[in-house]
């Protein structure tokens, strides 16, 4: 794992049935201790001034796939901080061979912050409040496609 | 399982300590080995960040724990954990659904070992106050908190005061109850007098005396030994350790002090937090004198 939020490894095109549905990035969980998938709130992804949302993203957690709707009722499935999630981005034909500029943004709730302080923060936009063990909402990271 | 006989403040650490090396520069072993260099035997772990599969961790990394424990001579002291009433972002669990949770954290600190848990309750204020039904939510897992073992201690932390009306709520609560299941934890921030220039206060607080913690002495289960500078000569500038510690001695308290370093520097590139404790723990022998 990579101090980075967005891993370099386990970005690639994801062939289906021999055609390119879309692609996929790995993101750790830059917080001290692990959250359920309900505290979080998922932002947009933006490759290369291309923005993807919840109608094209899945999480894949511990290996079973979430919806952000999925995720804002799940307060069973924890997202472990030493194991990174994975976004599976639907996007016909993939992304071209070379380097892409990515950007995600989310946010998790703490439970021992004031609530009020909580709900300044939007997932794609800078932490209002940030702290560094907390992560920064939005990361952005250049990497590889092969 | 090992048990270490020392009667008294023993020395320990929070893993907390390591946040930003852990799984990065330092595995759960590594940090083990460190604790044997200290010489401390005591070992606070938070739940969701030590404790592979959390909340389901499989037999095989049970074993693993044990034997790390009988390995470097650690006992399990503290399970950290976190009572997330607002784990759902549009409602607040409920009371039921809020014990439930907490049911699975104490079953789990039973199946590791441990005995005492840092119960961090959701807060609703500037101030640190838990949510308001923190009373029930307790008094639902009090039967099988006795029947575990286990203690449950909010953690007292700056800005809040040992004299505080918080701080007499549990107080009251633990004699309204006459349980031994539920208890404080004191983070020395609580005795902080010196900041450093420009750093954040929070507005109103009052450093507590050292004296302060002696009423509260019957239900203090263990203590995060926190501390922010400890200088060439092993001394803390800016917590009066000496005076709580032994305030601790003399009145033969028998727990642990569990080194937290809380300092948002241990993010720094190359910084190594590991050497900060040893000077934390070099300072704490010297007092203790064990």
């Amino acid at each position: 794992m990579e101090k980075q939020v967005i891993q370099s490894t386990g970005f690639r095109n994801i062939v289906e049935n021999g055609e390119v549905t879309g692609f996929q990035v790995k993101i750790r969980l830059p917080y001290y201790r692990g959250v359920y998938l309900s505290q979080i709130k998922a932002g947009h992804l933006i490759v290369d001034g291309e923005t993807f949302g919840e109608n094209e993203i899945m999480w894949r957690v511990n290996g079973e796939d979430y919806t952000y709707a999925d995720m804002k009722k799940d307060c069973h499935t924890h997202w472990h901080p030493m194991e990174p999630a994975t976004l599976i981005v639907r996007k016909p034909g993939g992304l071209a061979q070379g380097y892409h500029d990515l950007s995600y943004g989310f946010y998790c709730t703490h439970s021992y912050m004031p609530p009020a302080m909580e709900a300044l923060e939007d997932p794609d936009k800078p932490s209002v409040v940030y702290f560094v063990e907390f992560g920064q909402n939005v990361n952005s990271r250049r990497l590889l496609i092969v | 399982m090992y048990h270490y006989e020392q009667k008294g403040p023993k020395r320990g650490i929070a893993l907390y300590s390591y946040s930003a090396e852990f799984g990065f520069e330092k595995t759960l072993e590594d940090c083990f080995e460190e604790l044997k260099d200290m010489g401390a035997h005591g070992i606070e772990i938070l739940a969701n960040t030590h404790i592979e599969n959390y909340p389901y961790p499989t037999d095989a990394w049970v074993d693993k724990w044990f034997a790390l424990c009988e390995k470097y001579e650690v006992e399990p002291v503290e399970y950290g954990h976190w009572i997330d009433c607002r784990v759902l972002q549009d409602r607040d669990l409920t009371t039921e659904e809020a014990a439930e949770r907490l049911e699975q954290d104490m079953r789990l600190a039973h199946r590791l070992g441990f005995h005492i848990m840092r119960t961090k309750m959701s807060v609703i204020t500037d101030d640190l106050a838990p949510v308001e039904n923190w009373r029930e939510i307790i008094t639902a897992v009090l039967p099988l908190a006795e029947r575990l073992d286990l203690k449950l201690c909010p953690e007292i932390h700056i800005p809040t005061s040992l004299t505080s009306q918080m701080i007499k709520d549990y107080v009251d609560f633990i004699k309204e109850t006459g349980t031994k299941n539920f208890g404080l934890n004191i983070d020395f921030s609580v005795f902080r007098t010196r900041f450093g220039e420009g750093e954040f206060v929070s507005p109103g607080f009052v450093p507590s005396k050292p004296e302060d913690i002696i009423p509260l002495l019957p239900y203090i289960y263990c203590c995060h030994a926190k501390f922010f500078e400890v200088n060439d000569d092993f001394e803390e500038t800016m917590v009066p350790y000496k005076e709580v510690l032994t305030i601790l001695k003399e009145h033969e308290w028998d727990g642990y002090l569990l080194s937290e370093y809380e300092g948002n520097d241990k993010y720094d590139y190359g910084y190594e937090v590991g050497q900060v404790l040893r000077r934390h723990h070099i300072m704490m022998k010297n007092i203790l004198g064990y």
